[in-house]
């Protein structure tokens, strides 16, 4: 198209028909990934000459579709990734039902008001009949728990059964809240591992106090130890500290410190000569960052007791006495992490410390504190898992690590907000009440609403009846005829209770892409003109959503 | 058998009590070695399999204390006050031990090798175990801690808190009703604040008596007296209590001359059909067989 210096309008109904194209194409490419027997979407590469990525994520393909060549249908397109990158941000997951809830709503709110109906209107009781949908969704969640749940869980997002396995175990351990680090393997297969105790990315000052080892770190037992984030920078501020552990009989002494001048850490080093007498070691303290570091030390001193040198605040350490020191069962030190495990604190301070951050993690809606909380109770919940990924080749390795996170992250949204009937049962249990209502709705844009929500919530199940080969229409009157809870297991080709099954959905995924979907759909009906600013090259990034929404 | 875990040892009796021997000889230690805690197998008839716990370590025989294994536990010496075979322990080979700074242990090859399994367990000071009846479906088990109860569901790899005050504790034994999977009955005896109760797994507590005897409650036990009547016993150092109305009320059933200096600080239960007792090991080193009473409580 040859660039235009002024702007264009497009005006009903070319906007609806604009908007509908590129939404229908965009999520034509994301709709067969729906379910158990997806199929594959193939994006050619625009920067390189390898082969086209062969993607199966509803999200990734989303986010692959910059720009399409229409300009008019390009902003429905871009108005469906822009809500489905959000969505996969937030969640991981729910993006291929988002986007079949989406044009269902759409295409039939769109016949609807070219049949007269007052878009606004509509608009509004189509955000009713979403919060009833949510707060029926709400009601049906039932909690995960057990391993097998979990596995089956993972099992439903990543379809990858080695994988899903693992997954179940490590949760069923270490929790919705536990550390898991995902690396690379070695060989095509999948390891994992747990650590005992918690840990932080610093090391120590010195690689003599290391050496002598037979492994590359350094491990005391019953320590005590120093809690700072002093600069030190003469000896003669650590003069106090040594007298007194000396004085105490604290033989082995881990320091915790932002930072030690040369000086200082001679000094030390000096004093580490004969440890049966008196053994250091001394850490960075951990942490990225002023608000960070004094997270860390908060949570060293819940976990050790003692109290923190803070430098901010002025301490210093010349009135130190014994009971500033945490203790702890052991600490470890290596060139690039120190650890603790077993802190001696009050365990009931601890565990007020951890209930106080739980409950500061769920009042916050903000993405970026909800993942520093999540970071913090993970390492004091008593150990972490890693989870080792091998694979034949290094796309594959890449491909595999980001399903292993996103399925993490799905299962840890399950953990706390529950599990529904997958498949697309549990939408199909909330047509029942819509149907109801529409027939008692006084306004006909209410009625409309209600029913258009209703049929809309077929969508899912039927895509995935589709995307299996079935057909769609028998699968829906076989469930119809079914128990309640039941559903059509795709791979089995009948009807099974589904939670038994253990086919389940994340209600925090599915809650977020009803909310996504209706959410955006009733907002495109409002869309009347679009306004196509001079020529772009293309689209920039969706920003991060920044908040998660409490649905 | 009787077993006995004293301070300066581990002993046995195979003539109810009546004479002793030293049931570890046969490690032929320079030193006693002290020991805190023996537990035999749910299957020892069959398997003759009995643990001790000690300073560092666990001590396994297989063969009734004839010879032994020991097992040592990751340094710094964790001190083991508690053991638990699990009620399935023949087929899973599952062992737990209590530790007091350290968690606890988990075996799963019937006592040879040991690992800290304490995801999750925020208050490594654990005083005692019980595993549900139901084990080998559930994989439940509780730890009695400092500041509370704890609860594992999957054989004891992690544990997560229950709503179990944290005023209340430290808990110092813990009971299960043997008919947990119809009354789901779990009772915690605490250090200074009686037995307290709970029906749903520990997310709820109610007060269970013993309240104003101020006294630690160090053991507490289901006996099933008949197919319909479960009775608690709570032991402190100085007395035996019964209820046999799940706590609401309770008898003084043995009561310890408070001149003496002598005080209980073990106890087990010795059913034996109809007859059933609570052997006691008393700080003088002696050990008494208190019949319980078969009048209705």
């Amino acid at each position: 198209m040859a660039p235009t210096s002024s702007r264009r309008l497009v005006f009903q109904p070319n906007s609806y028909l604009s908007l509908q194209s590129g939404a229908h194409q965009i999520i034509d490419a994301i709709a067969p990934t729906l379910g158990p027997l997806p199929r594959i979407t193939a994006i050619d590469r625009i920067l390189d000459e390898r082969p086209p990525e062969q993607l199966d994520s509803g999200g990734m393909i989303a986010k692959r579709v910059i720009q399409i060549r229409n300009r008019d249908a390009d902003v429905g397109a871009m108005f469906v990734r822009d809500f489905l990158w959000e969505l996969e941000e937030q969640e991981g997951d729910g993006t291929a039902t988002a986007a079949v809830l989406f044009r269902a709503v759409f295409d039939e709110g769109v016949r609807h008001v070219a049949a007269g109906l007052n878009a606004r209107r509509l608009h509004a009781h189509l955000e009713t009949g979403m919060r009833l949908i949510l707060s029926d969704l709400t009601d049906m969640a039932q909690p995960l728990k057990g391993r097998d749940a979990i596995t089956g869980m993972a099992r439903t997002v990543c379809y990858d059964a080695a994988l899903s396995d693992l997954l179940g175990e490590i949760f069923d351990i270490i929790g919705e809240f536990g550390r898991l680090e995902v690396r690379k393997g070695e060989g095509r297969g999948l390891h994992r591992e747990y650590v005992e105790g918690l840990y932080w990315d610093k090391g120590v000052f010195s690689r003599e106090m290391i050496t002598g080892s037979p492994a590359v770190r350094v491990e005391l037992e019953n320590p005590a130890i120093l809690i700072s984030d002093l600069k030190i920078a003469t000896p003669e501020q650590l003069l106090p500290v040594l007298a007194c552990a000396v004085q105490n009989d604290m033989r082995r002494l881990f320091i915790v410190a932002r930072d030690l001048s040369d000086g200082a850490l001679a000094f030390l080093l000096a004093n580490n000569r004969d440890r049966d007498k008196l053994q250091i070691v001394a850490v960075r303290a951990p942490g990225y960052g002023a608000e960070e570091q004094a997270w860390a030390l908060t949570d060293l001193v819940a976990l050790c007791g003692g109290r923190a040198f803070v430098q901010g605040a002025g301490d210093s350490l010349r009135t130190i006495n014994p009971d500033h020191f945490g203790h702890a069962r052991r600490a470890w030190a290596g060139f690039h992490s120190f650890g603790i495990i077993g802190g001696r604190g009050d365990p009931r301070a601890l565990r007020r410390h951890i209930s106080d951050m739980r409950s500061a993690y769920d009042n916050t809606t903000a993405l970026v504190p909800r993942g520093k909380f999540q970071q913090r109770l993970g390492k004091l919940l008593g150990g972490s898992a890693t989870l080792r990924i091998g694979a034949a080749t290094g796309s594959e390795l890449e491909a595999r690590m980001e399903l292993a996170e996103r399925t993490a992250n799905v299962i840890r949204g399950a953990l706390r907000e529950g599990i529904l009937p997958g498949g697309g049962i549990a939408l199909l249990h909330c047509r029942p009440a819509l149907l109801q209502l529409a027939k008692s709705a006084a306004e006909v844009e209410e009625r409309a609403a209600y029913t258009i929500l209703a049929h809309a919530l077929a969508a899912p199940a039927r895509t995935i009846a589709a995307n299996a080969g079935f057909d769609a229409s028998d699968v829906l009157a076989e469930i119809r005829q079914s128990q309640n809870g039941a559903g059509f297991d795709v791979l089995r080709g009948e009807t099974v209770d589904m939670v038994a099954a253990g086919i389940v959905d994340s209600a925090g995924v599915t809650k977020a892409a009803v909310y996504a979907a209706i959410s955006s759909a009733a907002l495109a009906l409002t869309i009347d003109v679009l306004v196509h600013r001079p020529q772009q090259s293309g689209h920039a990034e969706p920003r991060s959503p920044g908040h998660r929404k409490q649905l | 058998m009787w077993y006995a875990a004293c301070q300066s040892g581990l002993y046995s009796s195979a003539d109810g009590g009546m004479s002793w021997h030293d049931a570890y000889a046969t490690l032929q230690m320079s030193q006693r070695l002290t020991i805190a805690s023996v537990a035999v197998s749910p299957a020892y008839a069959h398997d003759q399999t009995l643990f001790a716990g000690a300073l560092g370590g666990v001590l396994r025989s297989t063969d009734r204390s004839r010879t032994w294994s020991v097992a040592e536990l990751p340094s710094p010496p964790p001190f083991v006050v508690s053991i638990l075979a699990s009620p399935n322990y023949p087929q899973d080979g599952l062992v737990f031990a209590a530790t007091l700074e350290d968690g606890v242990f988990r075996s799963w090859d019937r006592g040879a090798s040991w690992a800290s399994w304490n995801f999750g367990l925020l208050d490594l000071n654990v005083f005692c175990l019980v595993a549900s009846p139901d084990f080998a479906s559930d994989d439940t088990l509780y730890a009695g801690v400092e500041s509370g109860v704890f609860r594992s569901t999957n054989g004891g790899r992690a544990w997560r808190e229950t709503a179990f005050p944290m005023e209340l504790g430290p808990v110092l034994s813990l009971s299960i009703s043997p008919d947990d999977s119809a009354d789901h009955t779990l009772c915690a005896g605490t250090e200074t604040n009686g037995v307290y109760r709970s029906t749903d797994g520990g997310e709820s507590w109610t007060p269970a008596g013993l309240q104003e005897k101020g006294a630690g409650i160090d053991h507490l036990f289901h006996w099933q007296r008949s197919p319909t009547v479960v009775v608690m016993l709570a032991v402190t150092h100085a007395g035996v209590y019964a209820s046999g109305d799940a706590g609401r009320s309770w008898r003084d059933l043995h009561a310890i001359d408070v001149g003496s200096d002598t005080e209980i600080t073990a106890a087990t239960l010795d059913v034996q059909g109809v007859d059933a007792a609570l052997l006691v090991g008393m700080s003088d080193g002696g050990v008494k067989r208190l019949p319980l009473l078969v009048d209705p409580m």
